[in-house]
């Protein structure tokens, strides 16, 4: 990380500032970087289409749709990044309502497995509305938080953060989708560590976070969230139960070795071997196909990533700039370890999805826009030294 | 800050915490790295084989599920091959769900809406195999089984499945074997059961679901990647198969019985009845037959949920045992209970004649004997012979209502029989502490008068109803009813006998039960219920007309008609001086209004039946709003 050299803010005429100044301070690796994941992304739906046994561009196949959804997360990158971000924190409590609402839409009118209700349908599509609820608490945290600087000693504004979370929170695990509520915790945690929030705050909050577990696993988890939950613990698992996608996952990723087997020479799904592979245990996929140094090319991307928004955030002068980067790089390094640590064993199951690479509309079109505010805060800082 | 920065803070950054974050992602991705090397590279050939090969898994046996057969060893279940769809949820693409169900349906001829109702309600995991349809012909099965990728997630499975000999007729007593529910599935989990098991769910087979069952067995199978068996690596336990039960139950006396009250509810639409017949001695069931009913058979194959809604919503609730799950007021046949008792307590001996009349009257209230004339002056051979009210409103009102609710309980009214089948209930036994608690007043007098003749509160189950007629007919034991007779384990040897099981001896000389004996053989006799003291064999038992419901417009009240009978241990030649009857038949028909009783048309047709009488004794049934006799 030897790339926080922070330039001291300079004052200079923002009006003056030309086009061409701005688009020096886009950031190219940000967008090459998250292009190639999505990339890989469209290689996974393409290599399940193949083994489902369909044509790749037939209708309706996850790589078509996956195409579709490219198209579109590419639209809503460019709007994003051609939007004044500042207005955002104009707008922040609409935000915040709209995403509520949103997140109450889908418990009202939402499909799911069996009872939940996690996806809007639209016609042939879908759209779970709290991946984009994710994105609108970063931006509604961003302007708490970066509205406070300075104050984040206090209890109080630590607890602020807290209580603005637990809502969305709440809903989500209603639906219920506990893995998605842990996300916004994460990013919470994320969040006020960036914002130098004080650290005898924070450790209090963790021991408090630590003596709730009890509560909730007695009162709010239900029994096969609980197995889920700790089915990876156990050495002699299930295999026939929870801990069946674990096992099968794992007996997919070992056979990849180094190189992998190839795309679309992995097992077909139709085997019944590995459930949901183009979903959460879609990394299972990757790893059997590209093998242990595709799974490494992965892991590197995803390190950039994180990197070079760090970075933008370091170098905004705008305290909103710096904590919606580091709110967008919890979320996803919280998603890569918590969804791949899954797949691998090593975490608890919760239904998370891989950033860029689960086929899922409305995580790559949430992402992008997320993205998209990312450069719209690089080009309209007055200064773009890297 | 300046005008320049518009409203925007300069970030207070703090270095280290960004070091931090940078390193939270380093050992992060580390720890994935490190996992990733350890599966993949260190042990990756050893999943590699696993994957590209068959695996292996550990697999329930089966246990075949025990047979059930009458008293002379005719089986009255088998269990027959048959094919069954089952559904892996996990393995069935929520976006084709859709497609695939409805693809089922047509299939297997069932409704898409129960299908998907049953993967709903799966009582296990989404990997769990879920059952959507049973029974399906062999070449549907060879169809859905070899769509292979049209059809994901599902798969065929050969499975054994309960086949009722008699179906109906035996409903009733048998029940029916079904999917596990997910409530049963929490407490039954760690015996052993598995997500998409069957299980006993009424009847019989539910009552004695643990000897059915058996115990099942484990063995580890080696599955390709579709998850079709190759082969058994190695037998861990094997199933047990479960016992056996032989009935109490005679197939004939069922069809005669079932004959019997089918004829009087087809003469004059009577919509709902009951005959019972058992052996006193012992409480042994040799039939019991409650209408309407339904086929089990139906069950067995996988019910569709229009059907099953269909039996639920008919208001004669045919999925009932009406001599078991269901009580009725008594009527005449409790007299039994006052003329017990008022014997027993010395309040009158048998041959104290009590002036019997037109009516009573209480206070403002006249109670009319039911011919409105009375019988002059009766003993008890007099009074329960002609079944006189006035009469056994007074024995009742010597007695009080407290002691008459201590002979019901001696004649095990208010209090379920413990007969082997489940769902009982036990009646109502009206006392002035059982007033007191439920409706917080005391009894009035005219309710005891309405007690001792079996009016009012008092509520019987027919099995109640025929148990006591048993301990009269036996000198007064009360057994526990049963059905089943041996428990025989899978080689034919008996596990255990059901022995009779005493429930209570009545606190009573037997003289008395003698003299009620005879009593019940005046009622025959005396001609109160018409020819049936033509027939070849003895006979003696009580009639009664229980009133319910609401009045018509002259005031009249619909009524339900009983009659428990019982004959001599020598049918033709014996005497009810002796408690040596070997069998007491009761019928209840509900809402019968007949000019004749049709509860003992219908005994007397089961008992011609029953001994083989060529002759015809039965008396046409004609509609009539009124019942001479009570």
């Amino acid at each position: 990380m030897g790339v926080i050299r922070a330039e001291p803010a300079r004052v200079t005429d923002w009006a003056a500032k030309s086009v061409g100044l701005a688009w020096r301070a886009f950031d190219w690796q940000l967008l090459t970087y998250a292009g190639l994941l999505a990339a890989i992304g469209l290689a996974m739906a393409y290599t399940n289409s193949v083994e489902d046994g369909k044509l790749p561009l037939e209708a309706g196949t996850t790589f078509t749709r996956g195409l579709m959804w490219a198209v579109i997360a590419i639209v809503a990158y460019l709007l994003a990044t051609a939007f004044d971000y500042r207005w955002l924190k104009t707008v922040a409590w609409p935000i915040y309502a709209l995403q509520l609402g949103l997140l109450v839409l889908t418990l009202a009118i939402g499909d799911g497995v069996g009872g939940s209700a996690r996806w809007i349908t639209f016609g042939p599509f879908t759209f779970q509305f709290s991946e984009l609820a994710k994105i609108l608490m970063i931006i509604v945290l961003a302007n708490y938080l970066g509205s406070r600087q300075g104050e984040l000693d206090s209890l109080v504004s630590i607890l602020g953060a807290g209580l603005l979370v637990v809502p969305p929170l709440a809903l989500v695990m209603l639906q219920p989708d506990l893995g998605t509520s842990l996300v916004f915790a994460g990013i919470l945690v994320g969040m006020l560590w960036m914002s130098g929030a004080g650290l005898k705050w924070l450790l209090a909050l963790g021991a408090l976070a630590i003596a709730l577990v009890p509560l909730a696993w007695t009162y709010v988890l239900r029994d096969y969230q609980k197995e889920r939950l700790t089915s990876f613990l156990n050495p002699n698992p299930d295999i026939q139960g929870a801990g069946y996608q674990l096992y099968q996952a794992q007996i997919s990723v070992g056979s990849g070795g180094w190189l992998g087997k190839g795309l679309t020479n992995g097992t077909p799904a139709q085997s019944g071997f590995l459930p949901v592979q183009t979903t959460d245990f879609v990394f299972a996929k990757l790893a059997e196909e590209l093998g242990f140094l595709g799974a490494m090319v992965t892991f590197l991307l995803f390190v950039l990533l994180i990197w070079r928004i760090l970075a933008d955030g370091w170098r905004s002068r705008d305290a909103f700039g710096t904590m919606f980067a580091a709110g967008l790089a919890s979320m996803i390094l919280f998603q890569l370890i918590v969804n791949v640590g899954m797949v691998l064993g090593i975490m608890p199951i919760t239904g998370i999805p891989l950033p860029f690479v689960t086929h899922g509309g409305a995580s790559l079109v949430s992402l992008a826009i997320a993205l998209g505010i990312m450069q719209s805060i690089n080009i309209r800082q007055s200064k773009a030294e890297w | 800050m300046n005008a320049y920065l518009d409203g925007r803070v300069e970030p207070a950054r703090r270095l280290s915490r960004f070091l931090v974050f940078g390193l939270a992602v380093i050992i992060g991705v580390s720890a994935l790295t490190a996992r990733l090397f350890y599966l993949q590279v260190a042990t990756g050939p050893e999943n590699a084989t696993l994957s590209a090969h068959n695996r292996t898994v550990l697999q329930a046996i089966v246990s075949p599920r025990g047979l059930i057969s009458d008293r002379n060893g005719r089986l009255l279940v088998t269990n027959v091959p048959t094919f069954t769809v089952k559904v892996r949820p996990a393995d069935l693409p929520q976006p084709r769900r859709e497609e695939v169900v409805r693809r089922l349906a047509a299939l297997t001829g069932s409704d898409a809406a129960d299908i998907n109702m049953a993967i709903d309600g799966n009582p296990g995991s989404a990997f769990d195999l879920v059952r959507v349809a049973d029974d399906v012909d062999k070449s549907t099965a060879l169809l859905i089984a070899e769509a292979g990728p049209d059809l994901p997630g599902v798969e065929v499975v050969v499975e054994a499945r309960r086949n009722y000999t008699d179906g109906a007729l035996m409903s009733q007593l048998l029940g029916y074997t079904g999917p596990v529910s997910a409530e049963q599935l929490a407490g039954l989990k760690a015996k052993g059961y598995l997500p998409d098991d069957l299980l006993g769910k009424t009847g019989l087979e539910s009552s004695y679901e643990s000897d059915l069952r058996g115990t099942y067995g484990s063995e580890s199978v080696e599955r390709d990647a579709s998850g079709r068996r190759i082969q058994v690596l190695q037998t861990i336990s094997e199933a047990q198969p479960g016992n056996s039960l032989t009935l109490t139950i005679d197939t004939k006396a069922q069809k005669d019985a079932e004959r019997a009250l089918r004829w009087a509810m087809g003469e004059v639409g009577i919509k709902r009845g009951t005959v019972i017949a058992m052996n006193p001695q012992n409480g042994e069931i040799l039939a019991m037959v409650s209408l309407p009913t339904y086929d089990n058979n139906q069950f067995a194959r996988g019910i569709s949920n229009k059907a099953y809604q269909k039996l639920l919503k008919n208001p004669d609730k045919p999925l009932i045992n009406h001599a078991t799950q269901a009580w009725y007021p008594p009527g005449s046949t409790y007299k039994l209970v006052a003329g017990t008792g008022a014997i027993a307590d010395r309040k009158v001996s048998a041959t104290t004649k009590v002036a019997t009349k037109g009516y009573l009257t209480l206070g403002q209230t006249k109670f009319y004997d039911w011919n409105h004339r009375g019988f002059g002056p009766c003993d008890i051979y007099c009074g329960f012979g002609h079944s006189s009210d006035t009469y056994f409103f007074q024995l009742a009102a010597k007695l009080g209502i407290d002691r008459l609710a201590y002979w019901a309980g001696q004649y095990g009214f208010g209090a379920p029989t413990g007969i082997d089948l489940p769902g009982e209930v036990s009646g109502i036994v009206p006392s002035n502490k059982w007033k007191e608690d439920t409706l917080g007043a005391e009894i009035f007098p005219g309710e005891t008068f309405q007690a001792g003749i079996g009016q009012g509160y008092d509520v019987v189950t027919p099995i109640q109803l025929i148990n006591a007629y048993a301990a009269l007919a036996n000198g007064g034991t009360l057994y526990q009813p049963h059905l089943v007779k041996e428990i025989v384990g899978p080689e034919g040897n008996v596990v255990s006998t059901i022995d009779p099981t005493v429930l209570h001896k009545m606190k009573v000389k037997p003289s008395v039960l003698k003299t009620m004996r005879n009593a019940a053989r005046s009622v025959v006799t005396l001609r109160h219920t018409y020819n049936l003291v033509d027939l070849p064999i003895k006979i003696a038992g009580k009639s009664g007309t229980a009133e319910f419901g609401t009045r018509d417009r002259k005031g009249r009240l619909p009524f339900h008609s009983w009659f428990v009978g019982f004959t001599p241990g020598d049918p033709y030649q014996g005497s009810f001086d002796k408690a040596d009857s070997k069998l007491v038949v009761l019928a209840f028909a509900y809402d019968s209004r007949t000019k004749s009783n049709a509860a003992t048309e219908i005994v007397k047709y089961f008992m011609q039946l029953h001994y083989g009488i060529k002759k015809d004794y039965r008396n046409s049934l004609t509609r009539g709003n009124f019942y001479q006799s009570n």
